[in-house]
């Protein structure tokens, strides 16, 4: 026993441990520097954590065959996959292919994304990650997992339904791809919110695109395809750096870095606002060098006096062209009256990581003002519904024990 | 949306329901024996993953994953799964899902290794006088491919009964926290030989028959084997009940430390009652030990888990 340690608990008052009942957490109290003159180990970050939300931390939810979940999750029948009308493919991928479906017992529309089972590796380590994350995030700007059908060579994730996605929406309703400002707008905050709900629960998405963002007819935007989102709990520098389509890679991935974060996503959301704006994508590489170069000859070609450190990612080259840093209006010429606007977009396509703004600050952005005010204005009429419907005496019960 | 909610590091805990019965005893099989095979199963997955170069906390979360496949009247039934087939199967998915995956040949070559020794609890070590004969644990192409299928039908059937719930939040980094929190590294040699007896108190959790991992949340475990650890090096760390200060009651460290305590004596009568002899890891032996004859072979028992 050091003198120092008696000095964090020594009972100076006849109860020094009184403090403690005031206070949320331990580490406030340990760093108090009346107790101690070790600095605070700055924000104390758990070293590994579940993804399970505080809701699904109950007792229930490790019961076996439970998909766990809090909310108002459906509930999620064991189904026969015959159950579901398999119509039209709706898109192929790595490993899986998507389907619209019919629900026989509904008819409610599903997307069934159907996984292929390797049989040298038995069930892809990316459809675990995704139906292990996705059970988790319950949001309205995320796809919803109804159901996993797991029979001996098949396994089938059942979404809810969603029209199209980005890409074919801007190339649908967009004027060359384009789309109009309020919907953008729109879009922006509802990609936003579904980044910042994933970062609160600890996932990245990684590989953020217009055809991972599902539109539906009610003009809902939210994130699919989580096959190589992960939880950031466990040690970063663990993450390959093999994800992130190109075109929306962050250049700290594309210069190698392996202990990348959140900035991520956020980096992968600039391109995706501004490609809004014009209909092209900002930054088309073929390769992770002109990826970077295209980067560069937009943003300024960083140095180790722009960027300390960048010298040390093992991507880096001393003989990287020497580009000036545009404007960013230049290439976006729709930003230019407004201001607000570019300030936010400027703030998300920060080439070093920690500058960039974080999912839950861009939300309070003064850009997104008049659609609080929009909303606000929902809000208050769905509320007054909510109450009417109240009174009508209906009675909602969150199912349990679901799948 | 509304404002963050606090994160907690946490797991979902078994219920009392769930610790009351197992599928198991619904089904015939004595408490006592489900107990051992349970023991032995863990153990075997914490060896085959030391063969395989795992770091300990992926070995634990397969541990963990494992023993929530036997939990509750919902869980498997020792009668229809062997034990030996979910260890590999956990072992296999756990590691496929972190930053060490490991080939089903390798996961199957290690076990068939374990297979070949006469007793569960006394080995050949690789340098010992009387090593295994190779041969013995060789497997042919042909048997590799019938293992491997049966490996990803098992792995389906653990995933399904695990809900797709794979990753469990651990102890050890907490109680390293925890014990520079209480300055227990002031005297850097006391303060590793300290933590060496926290990490084994730890791992031995793993395999206790209370399943401590499925009914203490990390914070708990990680308080109860420093108190133990500091108890057992007669460490005094810090004056008053400072594991309140880290969310655990007297109680639940009380019942905890004797839990820990225990472990020792229980592996001991354990090793004791199975000398010579091997625990029942598949369901054909278990069906020998329990003396019921030959007819009720389900044999593979990979079904669809209801």
């Amino acid at each position: 026993m050091t003198p120092s340690a008696i000095e964090i608990m020594s009972p100076a008052s006849p109860n020094a441990l009184a403090i403690a009942a005031q206070l949320t957490t331990a580490s406030t109290i340990l760093w108090d520097p009346t107790y101690t003159s070790r600095p605070p180990p700055g924000n104390l970050r758990p070293t590994h954590a579940g993804t399970l939300a505080i809701g699904s931390r109950t007792d229930s939810s490790i019961s076996v065959r439970s998909l766990g979940g809090d909310h108002q999750v459906p509930i999620m029948d064991k189904r026969h996959p015959s159950s579901f009308q398999q119509l039209e493919k709706l898109g192929e991928g790595t490993y899986a292919t998507v389907f619209k479906g019919r629900n026989r017992q509904t008819g409610e529309f599903v997307a069934l994304k159907e996984i292929h089972l390797d049989s040298e590796e038995g069930t892809p380590s990316t459809a675990i990650r995704e139906i292990s994350l996705m059970k988790e995030l319950k949001h309205e700007n995320i796809v919803s997992l109804h159901d996993v059908i797991h029979t001996e060579n098949k396994l089938m994730l059942v979404f809810e339904f969603m029209d199209k996605d980005l890409k074919k929406y801007m190339d649908s309703r967009g004027d060359r791809g384009q789309l109009d400002p309020p919907t953008i707008k729109s879009f922006m905050y509802q990609l936003l919110r579904g980044i910042a709900f994933c970062h609160e629960n600890r996932v990245l998405h990684r590989d953020l695109k217009p055809q991972n963002l599902l539109i539906n007819t009610k003009g809902q935007l939210k994130l699919a395809d989580f096959g190589l989102a992960r939880a950031f709990g466990i040690p970063v520098n663990t993450f390959s750096n093999e994800v992130v389509t190109l075109w929306y890679r962050a250049p700290d991935v594309l210069l190698g870095s392996r202990t990348y974060n959140t900035s991520i996503d956020i980096w992968s959301a600039g391109c995706i606002m501004a490609e809004m704006y014009t209909g092209r994508p900002l930054f088309p590489g073929t390769t992770n060098e002109d990826q970077l170069q295209k980067i560069f000859r937009l943003m300024g070609t960083p140095s180790e006096r722009s960027w300390p450190g960048i010298s040390n990612f093992p991507e880096y080259k001393p003989n990287f062209h020497v580009y000036a840093t545009q404007k960013l209006q230049n290439i976006i010429p729709h930003l230019e009256y407004d201001q607000v606007g570019l300030d936010l977009l400027s703030r998300m396509l920060q080439l070093r990581p920690e500058l960039r703004v974080s999912a839950q600050d861009s939300l309070s952005h003064p850009w997104f003002n008049d659609l609080h005010q929009r909303q606000q204005h929902q809000s208050q009429m769905a509320q007054q519904q909510a109450q009417q419907a109240q009174m009508g005496g209906s009675n909602f019960q969150i199912p349990q024990g679901a799948y | 949306m509304a404002s963050a909610p606090p994160k907690l590091i946490g797991n979902p805990m078994a219920t009392v329901e769930q610790l009351e019965t197992s599928a198991s005893q619904i089904d015939g099989i004595p408490k006592e024996l489900e107990d051992s095979i349970h023991f032995a199963g863990a153990r075997l997955t914490q060896l085959a993953g030391i063969l395989l170069r795992l770091p300990q906390d992926i070995i634990a979360i397969a541990i963990v994953n494992y023993t929530r496949f036997w939990l509750g009247p919902e869980g498997g039934s020792l009668k229809k799964y062997g034990a030996k087939d979910i260890s590999i199967a956990s072992l296999y998915v756990t590691a496929k899902l972190s930053a060490y995956p490991r080939s089903p040949r390798s996961v199957i070559n290690v076990y068939a290794y374990f297979d070949a020794h006469e007793t569960t609890f006394e080995h050949h070590a690789p340098n010992s006088p009387n090593p295994l004969d190779p041969q013995t644990y060789f497997v042919s192409e042909g048997t590799y491919q019938a293992r491997r299928l049966a490996l990803m039908r098992t792995e389906a059937l653990l995933l399904r009964t695990l809900g797709f719930t794979t990753d469990t939040a651990l102890p050890y980094a907490l109680a390293i926290t925890y014990m520079q929190t209480l300055d227990a590294f002031a005297d850097h040699a006391a303060g590793s030989a300290l933590t060496k007896r926290v990490l084994a108190h730890l791992n031995s959790a793993l395999f206790s028959p209370q399943k401590l991992y499925l009914t203490h949340q990390p914070a708990a475990l990680a308080t109860a084997a420093i108190y133990l650890a500091g108890h057992e090096r007669e460490m005094k760390l810090a004056g008053e009940d400072w594991w309140e200060v880290f969310d655990v009651g007297r109680e639940e460290l009380g019942f905890l430390v004797f839990s820990l305590n225990s472990q020792n004596g229980f592996a001991e009568r354990e090793v004791e009652r199975w000398a010579g002899r091997k625990v029942p890891l598949t369901v054909l032996e278990v069906e020998r030990e329990m003396g019921v004859g030959v007819g009720m072979g389900v044999g593979m028992g990979v079904g669809m888990g209801v």
